[in-house]
């Protein structure tokens, strides 16, 4: 039971990170993002600096909410926008699980070149390891 | 880090390894080389691998132990030995959806400095074509990404 619901998670996991990093993936977007980590902002503030009409913008932040990367609330008539860290957070700890996998393959790559190296020069007759 | 570039979807590592780019090139390639430092699961783990090696050829690695079984496979989508390869990447690290990994390799005397970049790929990046930097690879790899469908 236990197991169905890590896998549920997992891939609920996988589906929230693959719309983060769609998210991410534009540079309006991007820039959005990096202007609501100064602080939150009202829709009409992210517009301004951008120049395409504030209907492409809002397109972009439905984008960014739906990713949940961005959240909204109202204040009075405003709609103000935020940053949701956690989800970037989520992004980090992807980068660094691959960092860190990939860190200890290439350890192990080099001890294997080292490995092989050694196993060439204590004669090559006893030892098959795919020498061309 | 360089963030802005990269968007965080992005992971980069170099090494400059003491060996020619040709035996580098062939320990990512070759099944009998692959088994002996590709699998995370040291000990008492059986690692089997095998590889089609041209552009849509496919690969994996089975690791199986007492309690069980994972495996990693991809496609690969450019191969230019010894200088470059690519491949898309499934596995338990990628919670089973496809990423890309280019493996460049760049001879330095009797040295190699080899680039591994692993890039996540959400799904709607590749039909938007927002995803930057992969040119002509990313066609090839509709190619084989529709066919895994």
């Amino acid at each position: 039971m236990t197991k169905i619901e890590a896998r549920k998670e997992a891939v609920a996991r996988t589906a929230r990170l693959d719309a983060v990093f769609a998210a991410l993936a534009d540079p309006t977007r991007r820039a959005i993002i990096e202007r609501l980590s100064r602080s939150e902002a009202r829709v009409t503030e992210i517009a301004e600096p951008f120049q395409m009409s504030l209907n492409a913008v809002s397109k972009h932040i439905r984008v960014l909410e739906a990713s949940g990367v961005v959240a909204r609330h109202k204040e009075g008539r405003d709609h103000i926008l935020s940053i949701n860290t956690r989800s970037l957070d989520e992004v980090d700890g992807w980068i660094e699980r691959t960092r860190g996998y990939w860190e200890e393959r290439l350890d192990a790559m080099e001890r294997l070149l080292h490995e092989l190296k050694t196993e060439n020069k204590s004669g090559r007759k006893d030892r098959k390891h795919g020498s061309r | 880090m360089d963030r802005g570039e990269t968007a965080g979807a992005t992971v980069q590592l170099r090494r400059r390894v003491r060996a020619s780019a040709e035996q580098v090139f062939d320990l990512w390639t070759k099944p009998d080389l692959m088994v002996r430092w590709m699998s995370p699961y040291p000990g008492a783990v059986d690692c089997k691998a095998s590889s089609d090696l041209r552009p849509g050829g496919a690969f994996s690695l089975v690791m199986t132990s007492a309690e069980s079984s994972r495996e990693v496979s991809g496609t690969y989508v450019h191969i230019d030995r010894p200088r470059k390869l690519v491949f898309t990447w499934v596995g338990p690290l990628t919670n089973n959806v496809n990423t890309l990994v280019t493996v460049e390799l760049t001879p330095r005397g009797d040295e190699t400095d080899l680039v591994l970049t692993h890039e996540r790929l959400p799904t709607s990046a590749i039909v938007e074509g927002h995803t930057r930097g992969w040119g002509h690879i990313l066609d090839h790899l509709a190619d084989t990404v529709s066919k895994d469908l």
